[in-house]
């Protein structure tokens, strides 16, 4: 038959005061599991590329991406390669030049001009073979210039073999010499 | 943040422009043979030169060459002054992408009296550095040759030949002269002769026929 209400309630109230033993592992156990947890969109973006670059993938690439991308790979290679060409020295382009002078009563002549900044110091002649002549050697890049021989220090002569500087402003006569190449 | 910016980078700014002012007008020593009075009008022109992206060592040496010579200091200005102008109008024929050699052999043409149109053409005609050709019609013109002879004779020759070609028409020209014949027909008879010879040098070049 039915047992009254009131017996129930009084033994599930006995059962549910039992006291309960509790195994004492069970924290260590829990915060081990708590532990090993992601944690819920707290990783760092380090953590997550580091991640991602462990992690297997799979690359779609059509032909023509593949090309593409080949491609921007060789301009890439290039343009390094291009800038890492070192500059050709310019001294390469230079060429050595023989001015002479027939000056038999000279005692000193001086090649002066737009090569050495018109410094009569810089470049004296010097007298070869024969006594009348006097000769200097200089490297010229290309380029145009004018030039003329200072003899004795006081006479400035313009070089016979040479056309004359048309463009003098100094009234003192020059010649000019073209040196052929460069850009 | 933007007012932290603007504190640092203003002074910085300003520091940097002040610096590149002072390292763009820094004087060529080379300039301190010139006297007190021409020096600073001198560097002046080199300066302007500098800016409007000219070679400033044509001007340089011009200068020098004055000094040397012991021009007055007008002189030396007038010279420096002229030759800068002529090297921009060599700039404005050439473009921009002329060399240093070539706007200064330019300018030489300009002042022996070639005119711009002839630049441009020169330009237009050869694939090479102009150096040369300008620098030729330049010394013809010196040597008596008329600006449209000389002009005619060098854009012909300038297309196909090389410079130590140019070179050897230059010297025909001045010895015909020299032994009396009249600059236009020097000029034209040697560059005959020269067109003569490169078309020889083409057939040379040609594969032969059984």
């Amino acid at each position: 038959m039915f047992e009254p209400v009131d017996d129930v309630i009084e033994r599930i109230a006995r059962h549910l005061r039992r006291s309960v033993e509790i195994d004492p592992a069970l924290d260590g156990r829990v915060m081990r599991e708590i532990t090993a947890l992601p944690t819920p969109g707290g990783a760092t973006a380090l953590g997550k590329a580091w991640g991602w670059l462990r992690r297997p993938h799979q690359l779609t690439l059509t032909p023509l991406g593949g090309l593409a991308a080949a491609a921007a790979l060789a301009v890439v290679v290039l343009l390094y390669r291009g800038d890492s060409t070192p500059p050709a020295p310019t001294q390469a382009e230079s060429r050595a030049f023989q001015f002479v002078l027939i000056a038999p009563r000279a005692t000193h002549v001086s090649l002066v001009g737009d090569f050495n900044d018109w410094d009569a110091t810089r470049t004296p002649m010097r007298r070869t073979g024969s006594e009348a002549l006097w000769t200097a050697v200089v490297p010229l890049e290309p380029g145009r210039y004018h030039y003329a021989f200072f003899v004795d220090s006081s006479r400035w002569l313009a070089d016979p073999s040479a056309p004359v500087a048309r463009d003098e402003d100094y009234g003192a006569p020059s010649s000019v010499l073209t040196v052929g190449g460069g850009s | 943040m933007t007012t932290a910016v603007t504190r640092t980078a203003l002074p910085l700014l300003a520091a940097l422009l002040v610096a590149g002012r002072a390292t763009a007008q820094q004087t060529d020593p080379r300039l301190e043979r010139l006297d007190a009075a021409t020096r600073p009008t001198v560097a002046a022109l080199v300066d302007s030169a500098r800016t409007a992206f000219l070679p400033t060592e044509p001007l340089v040496q011009r200068a020098l060459e004055g000094a040397t010579k012991r021009a007055s200091g007008d002189l030396i200005v007038a010279a420096v002054r002229r030759l800068a102008v002529d090297l921009g109008h060599a700039r404005d024929a050439l473009g921009s992408t002329a060399s240093a050699a070539e706007l200064t052999a330019g300018a030489a043409a300009l002042r022996a009296g070639a005119s711009p149109t002839i630049l441009a053409q020169l330009r237009e005609t050869r694939r090479e550095a102009l150096t040369m050709p300008l620098a030729v019609l330049a010394d013809l013109v010196a040597s008596g040759v008329p600006v449209d002879s000389a002009a005619a004779a060098v854009l012909a020759l300038a297309a196909r030949v090389r410079d130590a070609e140019l070179v050897e028409f230059r010297r025909a020209v001045e010895r015909d002269i020299a032994l009396g014949a009249p600059p236009a027909a020097a000029t034209a008879a040697a560059a005959t002769a020269a067109d003569v010879r490169v078309n020889a040098g083409a057939r040379q070049q040609r594969p032969g026929r059984p």
